[in-house]
């Protein structure tokens, strides 16, 4: 039953405007992170470009494979964070806004299929938009002729990646239920956007590892001194606050009266 | 419930804070039967349909639809129900076909049966466009295909006349009759046009404020409701001579009396009052129908 709904999950994203725009964001990551690391390459140009080279310079960069990795993992922790919650308040979210919420829920399937459906939907979704992300990185960093790749750079900047987008998709099941709660876009993407300040306000505090929000930002290095592992307990704190989502949602689609 | 009971409701209910949307609501409805509610706006029918599909959960009572429970939790019983709750509507980028194909893996129908019911609502030159792109109309038609589609027995359809013109009504009344009729669909409806569930229902329950005020049978309504009302100068002697001469049921009603199962016997019931010497002031052929009848039990116009 289950590949069933996933797949009507899948198949309500055709047509779908959102999908090509959220691919063409993710794109946009390794493509400024490119100019970066070309402005730190050519000092002498940047020097031309004005402000844009004095931020790229003010940012300590460098024109390295683990500078650019290190740039990438920044980027997942605030915009592909908020791309996964706009992806998410738009699965979610759309049943309520094209009002087929009350068309889905009368449907011979157990709802909370429909809730992991679409958490599975999201995260295929995120992991394509990670996936081209790293090509477009690789294919970038090599017409740049950037220096240090090794393997274990390569492995370890492809993990810290994956790792930073791993935990924005467990940091979705929040929004999904304020989709689900607000009945549309709104409240889950407010959320979002307060919760990315939040965390990175905290971020700086000794708080920061505990607040879900802020772990990317800390092991990402946007909050602060970069954060080389993550602890148990951020982690868990991460799981514990996914799980919790994920059950408010299933109860908000089960229980909660769809006067939509 | 008994086994002929399609849907039954046994004290209903639900608030919504301090306001009781519905109360006490007991229903059955025979399988294959065409039940109709009835009521104005904000009467309890939309809320009584969507506790009926467990979208709504009821603050009293519970709903049996087909001898089990339907809930949240008991989703297996919508196998066999097709439902529309209010306004028609349909994933906006897919087209008209693959709306009904989504339905049709959901439901776990065979293939082909989307073609047949393209082809049954007249939606076929429009099976290829977007349903954000169909008029009110077609879309309409869509959410009833998408209703039928898994041959349901149970079908309940908050308005589903709406935005169709008067061709569709036609074609869509006479669908929902063949399938009572022919399959032994049980449909449950609720509508604003009183002309519509006159003509279709085999029942029809009036609501106001939340209750079940009366059921009745709008054919049986329409002789009751159909009468001559005479003004004499002697009612209790033209009471008798009326009876006398065949006309049964006279009923008097403040000096004027009403004749029912009258239909066209107006010249013989003038001719019976002037031979028996009675002053006949006036004769006026009534037909009291089933919007007036719902006006008076709702409390009129105000």
């Amino acid at each position: 039953m289950f590949t069933r709904v996933l797949f009507t999950e899948v198949m309500k994203l055709r047509r779908s405007r959102i999908t090509w725009i959220s691919l063409l964001a993710y794109s946009v990551g390794p493509a400024a992170g490119g100019l970066f690391m070309w402005i730190a390459l050519e000092p002498r140009r940047a020097a031309d470009l004005g402000l844009l080279g004095t931020k790229a310079d003010l940012a300590g960069l460098t024109a390295t494979w683990p500078g650019y990795f290190g740039l990438l993992t920044q980027t997942t922790g605030i915009a592909g964070m908020l791309l996964v919650s706009v992806i998410t308040a738009y699965v979610f979210g759309r049943e309520y806004a094209d009002k087929t919420a009350r068309v889905m829920l009368v449907q011979p399937v157990p709802r909370y299929w429909f809730v992991i459906a679409k958490l599975v939907v999201v995260l295929g979704w995120m992991a394509a938009g990670t996936g081209l992300m790293i090509a477009e990185a690789a294919l970038v960093g090599v017409a740049l002729g950037l220096p240090g790749l090794t393997p274990s750079i390569a492995a370890n900047g492809v993990a810290d990646l994956l790792l930073a987008a791993g935990i924005a998709f467990l940091l979705a099941s929040p929004v999904a239920w304020l989709s689900a709660l607000g009945r549309g876009y709104l409240l889950p993407l407010g959320f979002a956007i307060v919760m990315l300040v939040i965390g990175n306000i905290l971020g700086a505090t000794a708080w920061g590892r505990w607040f879900p929000w802020s772990i990317v930002p800390l092991f990402a290095g946007v909050a602060g001194p970069r954060a080389e592992t993550l602890a148990a307990g951020s982690m868990a704190v991460v799981v514990c606050t996914a799980a919790a989502g994920m059950a408010a949602t299933i109860a908000q689609l089960t229980w909660a009266d769809q006067r939509q | 419930m008994s086994l002929s009971s399609a849907i039954a409701t046994r004290s209903l209910g639900k608030c919504y804070g301090r306001v009781q949307a519905v109360h006490d609501l007991d229903l059955e409805v025979r399988r294959g039967e065409i039940y109709a509610l009835l009521g104005r706006n904000g009467a309890g029918k939309t809320t009584t349909i969507r506790m009926l599909l467990g979208l709504v959960r009821p603050s009293t009572g519970e709903v049996e639809i087909l001898g089990r429970r339907i809930g949240p939790l008991e989703t297996e019983g919508f196998r066999r129900m097709g439902s529309l709750v209010e306004t028609a509507t349909a994933y906006p980028n897919l087209t008209v076909r693959e709306n009904l194909e989504l339905h049709r893996r959901l439901t776990g129908t065979p293939s082909g049966v989307v073609v047949k019911w393209i082809d049954r609502l007249r939606l076929d030159p429009f099976a290829h466009r977007r349903a954000d792109q169909l008029s009110l109309g077609n879309l309409q038609r869509l959410a009833l295909a998408r209703a039928l589609l898994h041959d349901p027995e149970v079908l309940v359809l908050d308005e589903p006349a709406n935005a169709l013109d008067p061709a569709g009504i036609v074609e869509i009344r006479e669908l929902l009759r063949e399938l009572s009729a022919q399959h032994g669909v049980t449909v449950f409806l609720s509508s604003h046009s009183l002309g519509e569930v006159s003509r279709l229902a085999d029942r029809v329950g009036i609501v106001h404020e939340g209750r079940l005020l009366e059921e009745l049978d709008p054919s049986l309504r329409a002789d009751e409701q159909r009468y001559v009302e005479v003004r004499v100068s002697d009612p209790d002697r033209a009471s008798t001579v009326l009876q006398k001469s065949g006309m049964r049921q006279v009923t008097r009603q403040d000096g004027r009396l009403r004749v029912y199962d009258s239909a066209g016997r107006e010249a013989e019931i003038a001719r019976v009052i002037v031979q028996a010497g009675i002053d006949l002031t006036s004769l006026t052929p009534i037909e009291d129908d089933l919007e007036d009848y719902f006006l008076k039990r709702t409390g009129g116009l105000s």
